[in-house]
């Protein structure tokens, strides 16, 4: 395994400190789940690394703030937290879902909504969720604090828009209260498998038409997005089955569009749009089948 | 490599061990305390046999970087058995039969125990659930399953 220092600062300023000093050298660690697969494996995304940053013990990276219009999420929290917490569990409760098929007890014991983020993968449970609440990255440096949209925060697969200097404390989320949500994933098994395609949605209801709508198909772009396009359809109609089928097409052809034909396309079209409809008619409280 | 000293507190008893800074939990528990009942499986996070407790929650000891663990309170099997007695988890699994070759039943215990420390009455799928990090390939799941009902009642009397 690679030799690497431990850090382990005790204020937020500390930590910046030694971002600012080594850049590159540091490599924020938080619940491990992903860093210690990647160290074991040589991974290359760790070549420059030279230091391990424990980032436990920073306030700033903690809790969960329900504010007038956002909820503040901390970095650090773990997918575990999510899925316990009543807050979370009653404002948004399609990222709790979300949070309760990552991995197993023992990774949502320790891995973190932050790193589900920061480490990048396209495949990430919690992504689909996070881009449907519009999130922000809350990100600070020695030279100050900015916000980036968690979709437009990605690279590419396996890496942030970050400088070298720059850390995420925390994320911030619309508040949706009167949206009601689904989350529904589909993995290769049960238990312990990332997400092969997963669909987070969202939508707002009034006088039997919807009135707003958030589609986030999760694993199908290279980043994460909504799909304007799907909301935009059903926004000011009444729900149904067919037009939620509607809604599953505008994705995949979304899907097509961005990344093109592959040869997975012809597995994916079709099962992104029944997962799109299925969760359509899940948050509408329509019968799914 | 430069060694730290890593203080914490592994089965109830303080101890002070000097580590390599970027050793694994696991690493640790092994060779540096040489309390070998936690096993080795995947080494990414995927079977579950290395599972220990740490603060009160299951986690995979191999992708734990030792040093993050300093003041905490780490559980292995050793630190399972009470005074010669064994606990309801490993007694009921002994009764069920739910173990053939041994390897993976270290981490089932400890993902069984920390659930009924938190939850004395689990539903048959949050026992399920609570198991599903851990891979068996020889015994199955059944009688285990059936084994964490039956030390669940143990629990419960408290």
């Amino acid at each position: 395994m690679q030799k690497l220092s431990y850090l382990k600062p005790q204020t937020l300023k500390e930590a910046l400190g030694y971002l600012k000093e080594y850049g590159e050298k540091v490599k924020p660690y938080a619940g491990g789940t992903d860093l210690m697969v990647q160290l074991r494996e040589g991974s290359s995304r760790l070549k420059d690394v030279e230091y391990l940053m424990d980032v436990q013990a920073l306030p700033e990276l903690r809790g969960i703030e329900v504010r007038e219009d956002s909820i503040r999420i901390g970095a650090m929290t773990s997918h575990t937290e999510v899925n316990e917490s009543e807050v979370l569990r009653k404002h948004v409760p399609f990222l709790s879902i979300a949070s309760s098929t990552v991995g197993s007890t023992q990774i949502r014991n320790k891995g973190t909504v932050g790193g589900n983020i920061c480490n990048a993968s396209p495949a990430a449970d919690t992504l689909s969720p996070f881009v449907a609440l519009n999130a922000r990255l809350v990100v600070v440096s020695v030279d100050g604090e900015r916000e980036v949209m968690v979709k437009d925060a990605m690279e590419k697969a396996g890496k942030l828009k970050l400088a070298p200097h720059e850390m995420v404390t925390s994320i911030l989320i619309d508040r949706i209260d009167d949206y009601s949500t689904a989350f529904i994933k589909l993995g290769r098994r049960k238990a312990l498998a990332i997400s092969r395609m997963n669909a987070a949605v969202a939508l707002k209801m009034e006088n039997g038409v919807i009135a707003a709508a958030r589609i986030a198909p999760g694993c199908v772009f290279s980043t994460p997005d909504r799909v304007e396009k799907a909301e935009a359809l059903i926004v000011g109609k009444a729900p149904s089955a067919a037009l939620f089928e509607e809604a599953g097409k505008a994705v995949s052809e979304e899907m097509i569009a961005r990344t093109g034909i592959r040869w997975s396309t012809e597995y994916k079209k079709p099962v992104i749009e029944a997962l799109i409809q299925r969760a359509l008619c899940r948050a509408a409280g329509l019968p799914e089948d | 490599m430069k060694k730290i000293t890593l203080n914490f507190i592994l089965n109830e008893e303080p101890v002070s061990l000097e580590i390599d800074e970027n050793a694994r939990l696991l690493d640790v528990i092994r060779d540096v305390a040489g309390l070998t009942g936690t096993k080795e499986g995947c080494g990414v996070g995927e079977c579950g046999a290395c599972t220990v407790i740490l603060e009160g929650e299951a986690v995979d000891s191999c992708i734990v970087l030792a040093a993050s663990v300093e003041g905490k309170h780490v559980t292995t099997v050793e630190g399972l058995a009470k005074n010669g007695k064994l606990d309801p988890v490993q007694q009921a699994v002994l009764d069920h039969h739910a173990l053939q070759c041994g390897f993976c039943t270290p981490g089932f215990l400890m993902s069984a125990k920390a659930l009924l420390d938190k939850k004395p009455n689990p539903t048959r799928d949050e026992i399920k659930m609570a198991i599903a990090g851990n891979l068996c390939r020889c015994t199955g799941y059944q009688q285990l399953v059936e084994a964490f009902e039956d030390a669940a009642k143990e629990y419960q009397k408290g």
